[in-house]
């Protein structure tokens, strides 16, 4: 591939990085403390660029460095990414990808005692963060409570979930958190809903594969969040 | 006529112009391809990886372009001893403070041999860099909070799996395997070294940033194809799921900062199979064994990657043993 072409294939390159960060695409890849450093990178590949640009019309490319000027073929690989980013902008995962992963919730107990619920009717809370506690907290103060929570909605068979998928760094390692909805719900895969209920005492067990369920008392019908993960 | 058709000269930029072009008015039609669920799934991956891997990509061509540029041959032949199996060691742990990404260590190990290192050391180096930079053994403690003892057992095995085929390659490796542009000289003492950092940093990453998009394209791919239970399948044997867990290494080429958050989520396997796939991945993969064919030339590659496994695959499962205490 000649100089001129790769010039031109970092600068977008770059340019796609700063783009995803500046409209904040980026949350749908990786998590947000990671923006920083894709926006870093972006800035440099747009310089890196724009000094061959500078060196190339100044004067005829030196070899300074002993590599051949021609670097073969796998650079037109970083076309696949650009082309993905300015045309493509694919989504954040959804029940697709629940549909592919494992069906259990993965629980891990990380505090032995939780923090008390906030104290207000019907609370928000991560996903999660409930799941964690219907699996974990024994002090009952889930038991009864009234909480909201967002997600979107799986189907399997004829029981309807409220997931969200959380990552540890990008979209490659997300990792469903599931939760069973109980009540008349009528709505197709992958839409985003606000729900208002009560999580059953007790239906987080090895036997459910740790997903809870939840008594729905309202549930209405969301935009996606910018930031579809949780962390 | 046939001097029209030879000024008629098709270059990579025009063809490059084209496939935009095309790309653009074709836009539908890729759109709606790849609205599959699966192909979606399979897309949003792939731009994950990428996203995620080229920051550390960008920091590794930095890095590397600074130590090409700024630190001189003549210094590196002082520093390191004179005997080229006492340099081994010396090279290994010189990759803990000369960090680097795999594919940007494979350029600095070719001008090290260039400007008469000892290529025994020089490939120590190359293995040791990627795999124990402390960018790396960051991530490696990230991606596992309650195992630091996975750190020290990364540490170990990759070191190990480094000086051994360092020392490997004194006793059998012959310097006419490596290609002759490998060990030609390259004199540039005198030449401007911001000009060099630029030109070492862009071209270090146009090249390697490809290998990156294909490793990532096999990520979002064996996601979307390998069913989410595979891994269960493994848990009850340990050496299969060792064997597997290398062979996934060396598939997946995933960059050496992100493999522990891959590791980190297969949660059904003991760690010690993920383990080997740590100190597997950055010493041989897919994508380092083609940069290695087009830098050091075919004859080197095809001796020198398998070897690297078996070393790897032994180190990863002594280091696991002995800093794990067992499979667990």
């Amino acid at each position: 591939m000649r100089r001129e072409t790769q010039h031109v294939l970092l600068l977008l390159l770059g340019g796609a990085l700063i783009k995803i960060t500046l409209n904040g695409d980026y949350l749908r890849y990786v998590r947000p403390a990671h923006g920083w450093w894709v926006l870093g990178a972006g800035v440099v590949i747009v310089a890196l660029a724009g000094v061959g640009v500078l060196r190339d019309l100044r004067s005829a490319p030196a070899d300074v460095t002993g590599h051949a000027g021609h670097a073969g073929h796998s650079p037109w690989l970083l076309m696949l990414p650009v082309l993905a980013i300015f045309l493509v902008a694919p989504p954040a995962l959804g029940a697709d990808a629940v549909v592919r992963s494992v069906d259990a919730n993965v629980v891990a107990q990380r505090a032995p005692e939780f923090a008390p619920l906030p104290d207000e009717p019907a609370p928000r809370l991560e996903l999660s963060d409930v799941v964690a506690r219907a699996n974990w907290d024994r002090s009952g103060q889930l038991d009864g409570r009234e909480v909201t929570l967002t997600g979107f909605v799986v189907r399997r068979g004829a029981s309807v979930q409220l997931v969200r998928l959380a990552i540890v760094c990008c979209a490659a390692d997300a990792r469903a958190v599931r939760l069973r909805l109980d009540g008349p719900l009528d709505v197709p895969a992958d839409t985003w809903l606000e729900v208002r209920g009560t999580v059953r005492t007790g239906s987080a067990t090895a036997a459910t594969d740790h997903v809870p369920a939840m008594t729905v008392h309202a549930a209405h019908v969301v935009a996606p969040p910018p930031d579809p993960y949780e962390y | 006529m046939t001097a029209v058709v030879s000024r008629i000269r098709i270059t990579s930029l025009q063809v490059f112009c084209a496939v935009l072009v095309a790309a653009v008015l074709l836009q539908g039609l890729i759109t709606s391809a790849l609205d599959a669920p699966a192909a979606r799934t399979a897309s949003t991956v792939f731009v994950a990886v990428c996203v995620q891997a080229l920051p550390f990509l960008v920091l590794g061509v930095l890095l590397s372009a600074l130590i090409t540029a700024f630190v001189s041959p003549r210094v590196l032949r002082r520093v390191l001893p004179r005997s080229s199996a006492a340099a081994v060691p010396v090279a290994g742990l010189a990759g803990v403070v000369l960090p680097g990404c795999e594919c940007a260590a494979v350029p600095v190990a070719r001008r090290l041999i260039g400007q008469g290192v000892a290529p025994a050391a020089a490939l120590t180096f190359l293995l040791a860099a990627p795999a124990i930079n402390p960018v790396v053994l960051v991530s490696t403690a990230v991606a596992f909070p309650g195992e630091p003892g996975m750190v020290g057992a990364r540490f170990f095995g990759s070191l190990a799996t480094a000086v051994g085929m360092g020392w490997l390659w004194t006793r059998l490796g012959r310097a006419e395997w490596i290609a002759e542009r490998a060990r030609r000289r390259v004199d540039n003492a005198d030449r401007q070294r911001w000009a060099v950092f630029a030109e070492t940093a862009r071209h270090d990453l146009v090249e390697a940033g490809g290998f990156l998009v294909l490793g990532a394209l096999f990520v979002a791919v064996l996601g979307v194809l390998l069913p989410a239970s595979w891994t269960d399948a493994l848990a009850g044997q340990l050496v299969v799921a060792v064997l597997v867990m290398a062979l996934l290494a060396v598939v997946l080429a995933l960059c050496s900062e992100a493999d522990a958050f891959v590791a980190a989520s297969l949660t059904t396997l003991p760690l010690l199979p993920r383990l080997v796939f740590l100190v597997v991945g950055p010493a041989v993969d897919v994508k380092l064994i083609a940069l290695q064919a087009g830098t050091f030339g075919r004859a080197f590659a095809a001796r020198f990657a398998p070897a690297t496994f078996v070393v790897a695959v032994l180190c990863g499962t002594t280091a696991g043993l002995l800093v794990l205490g067992g499979a667990r």
